[in-house]
């Protein structure tokens, strides 16, 4: 479609991003940014060949960020005669990085639960993510089996600073924030180098180096206050995997150290509820899968356990393992009457000031405000 | 003027091109409407794309974008029949890579999702993730979620949805009462760490909401689950309204109501001094309200009406009492 450059026809943002795409795996040796800019639809048609293409260099820019954050290996290759020289800069796109690994495939199962995984993220960066990841996966031309039962699994990171800290992870960058720590009564600016943003008994968790302690803390991202911006010129090398597993681990093992023995009113909300979670029903729970795992039996297929019952005993005394003694109080001053801590003594304390403070905010007028 | 930064419609968009491509070349003559199946996209997107792709290619040795240096479908076809058949391609003939953050973001959804009966075989999983890991283009963004408690329940719902019976438990509702349930289960959702189960309750002879946690007892039957679920819609939202909810007045800082999300305040707030906003509430009965408003500690007080008030008060209240009779050492 020849045209000529004095009409300039509209051409699409995304119709751009592809010709680009495609004359950059086209190459073997890689484009100028000259060649680009005079060639490739949707630059050529603005290009001046003789005057200022500045604006035009500037959409260039953003465009190969764009490309790149699709996971598209967009590189730089400097001449080997003259580094440096930015003007002889070629960009290219290997075939070979670029392309899914021939041994990357999926079955229909597998697919079905991929989908169901991209399901899972309803809100944020992480939904559109998901969502060109499994368009991705529709690539492939597989078609997923069904589950047996509808599922709608739905996870939310509501946490404004989550964005920005999963990017910032992403990019190596130093990052800083007010935190709030409970007890203390002013927030303090922490900063902090991201190695793992992880989701650890429904919250969420930064796990990274302060770089003023030189040395790993877990933040909860709730207790983050205002924005979260990057410190410029602060960077670091992002870990490579296990980081994200090592900040679990972390977490795991504080949740085990930590016990709550509670007292709760048998046949009450907290008594069903809370007995659920009691110190020693995961760990029966996780043998449990283990030794699914060891029949080697497939995903859903061999389980119908037509007469399986679940008893559940409600017992006055429930023990439970937490990771967050205020995020526990606050749970457990929900329940009211219907629990009573009693150990440890922080705990107690925690709760019996929230119930109190509750009480107090909502004796006598209105005008009262929260404690 | 289209020197703005592209909006997030143009990567979606991207994508699709560069997946489609893949795919077309591996189905022959395929319809509009089989892709758009297949992609869960709508006919006319799947069009759209094609009429890009036809006219799109590489500047060539003429940098010129001649004919060959050009994608080519068999037009015909495409005109008159639907019908998509690649006859050129250029440069590309495989799926794209993911992106590291797409990566993460289906490698954190399958460990949250490491609780159902489906995922049961771990080794399984954990290959899976190791297959995104090696189809990413980048180390996936360290994004990791703890898998819940693999719960028992979830299997037995399964089964019996599965052999298409009833499911029968013992529910505490959020009113306090003990109810035995038969239950036709139709759909297992959460958010974040709760579970429910969606399905026709025998008892109220309606659909109906239940909190996994809520149940004890829980069993399948050999009683069949009924024909009226063939098509029986669910609403889109966990909890509906009802005429007969209240409204309560309840005040907080602003930056606290998208933990009420789920309870969906009034969009309407009024400024109540400093941070703090006033907005309303539909609640069914105060048991709910008391128990959400005391897990709330320091962040929301109800205004009005007067009974609500007094509902939270005298739950905080009879709580804060356990701990001042003469054992306590606090």
């Amino acid at each position: 479609m020849p045209t000529t450059a004095d009409q300039t026809p509209r051409i699409t943002v995304e119709e751009r991003l592809f010709s680009l795409v495609l004359a950059l795996i086209a190459t073997e040796i890689g484009l100028t940014k000259a060649d680009i800019l005079s060639t490739v639809q949707g630059y050529r048609q603005r290009y001046l060949s003789d005057g200022d293409n500045a604006n035009l260099e500037r959409q260039f820019e953003r465009d190969k960020d764009d490309i790149r954050e699709l996971g598209i290996p967009l590189e730089t290759v400097e001449p080997p005669d003259d580094p440096g020289n930015n003007h002889l800069l070629r960009y290219r796109i290997p075939k070979g990085l670029y392309n899914l690994p021939a041994d990357v495939s999926f079955s229909p199962d597998e697919l079905m639960l991929l989908k169901l995984a991209a399901t899972v993220w309803r809100e944020g960066s992480l939904s559109a993510e998901s969502r060109r990841a499994l368009t991705k996966l529709n690539s492939l031309g597989v078609d997923s089996s069904d589950p047996v039962l509808g599922y709608a699994p739905h996870l939310r990171a509501r946490d404004a600073s989550f964005t920005p800290l999963s990017r910032a992870l992403d990019h190596g960058q130093v990052v800083a924030f007010l935190y709030l720590k409970p007890g203390e009564s002013s927030p303090r600016r922490r900063r902090v180098a991201p190695r793992a943003v992880v989701l650890h008994g429904g919250r969420w968790h930064l796990y990274g180096t302060d770089q003023d302690a030189q040395a790993t803390r877990t933040y909860l991202l709730s207790r983050i206050v205002g924005p979260v911006v990057t410190v410029p010129g602060e960077t670091f090398v992002p870990d490579g995997e296990g980081k994200g597993r090592q900040a679990l681990d972390e977490l795991d093992a504080l949740w085990g150290a930590n016990v709550a023995e509670l007292e709760v009113e048998p046949g009450s909300d907290a008594a069903v509820r809370l007995s659920k979670r009691e110190a020693g029903k995961r760990e029966a729970g996780k043998q449990d899968a283990g030794k699914r795992d060891a029949a080697g039996t497939a995903a859903g297929t061999t389980m119908t356990p037509n007469t399986v019952t679940l008893r559940t005993v409600t017992p006055h005394t429930v023990t439970l393992h937490y990771t967050d003694i205020d995020i526990l109080a606050d749970e457990l001053a929900g329940y009211g009457p219907e629990v009573l801590v009693r150990s440890p003594l922080a705990l107690r304390q925690a709760v019996r000031t929230r119930l109190v403070g509750v009480r107090d905010a909502h004796t006598g007028s209105t005008q009262g405000s929260a404690a | 003027m289209t020197a703005r930064p592209p909006a997030l419609g143009a990567s979606d968009k991207l994508t699709f091109l560069l997946s489609l491509i893949p795919y077309l070349m591996d189905h022959d003559s395929v319809t509009v409407a089989e892709v758009a199946g297949h992609f869960g996209v709508p006919a006319e997107r799947v069009r759209e794309a094609v009429r890009l792709i036809a006219v799109s290619g590489i500047p060539g040795e003429t940098h010129q974008y001649l004919d060959g240096d050009l994608f080519d479908i068999h037009w015909d076809e495409f005109e008159e029949h639907d019908r998509i058949t690649l006859t050129h391609l250029v440069a590309i003939d495989d799926s794209p890579r993911f992106s590291a953050r797409e990566a993460a973001a289906l490698i954190a959804g399958l460990q949250y999702l490491s609780s159902l009966p489906e995922n049961a075989d771990r080794d399984a999983v954990a290959s899976l993730m190791a297959k995104l890991s090696r189809g990413a283009s980048g180390t996936p963004t360290q994004l990791a979620v703890s898998s819940p408690d693999s719960d028992a329940a979830m299997s037995v719902i399964q089964s019996a949805g599965r052999s298409s019976v009833q499911v029968a438990f013992d529910y505490l509702n959020a009113r306090g009462e003990h109810e035995h349930r038969f239950v036709d289960p139709l759909r297992l959702e959460s958010v974040d760490n709760d579970w429910y189960l969606r399905g026709w309750c025998h008892l109220r002879q309606a659909p109906r909401t239940f909190r996994l946690d809520r149940m004890s007892e829980l069993r399948t039957t050999t009683e069949p689950v009924g024909s009226h679920d063939a098509g029986l819609v669910l609403p889109d939202t966990l909890f509906q309204a009802s005429d007969d909810d209240l409204s309560v007045v309840i005040e907080l800082p602003a930056s606290a109501l998208v933990l009420l999300a789920d309870y969906a305040p009034a969009r309407a707030t009024t400024p109540a001094g400093g941070d703090r906003v006033r907005t309303t509430l539909r609640v069914a009965h105060y048991h709910g309200l008391k128990r959400l408003v005391a897990g709330l500690a320091g962040l929301v007080t109800v205004v009005e009406p007067a009974e609500a008030r007094q509902a939270v008060a005298d739950w905080a209240a009879a709580g804060a009492a356990r701990y001042d009779d003469p054992s306590g050492e606090a």
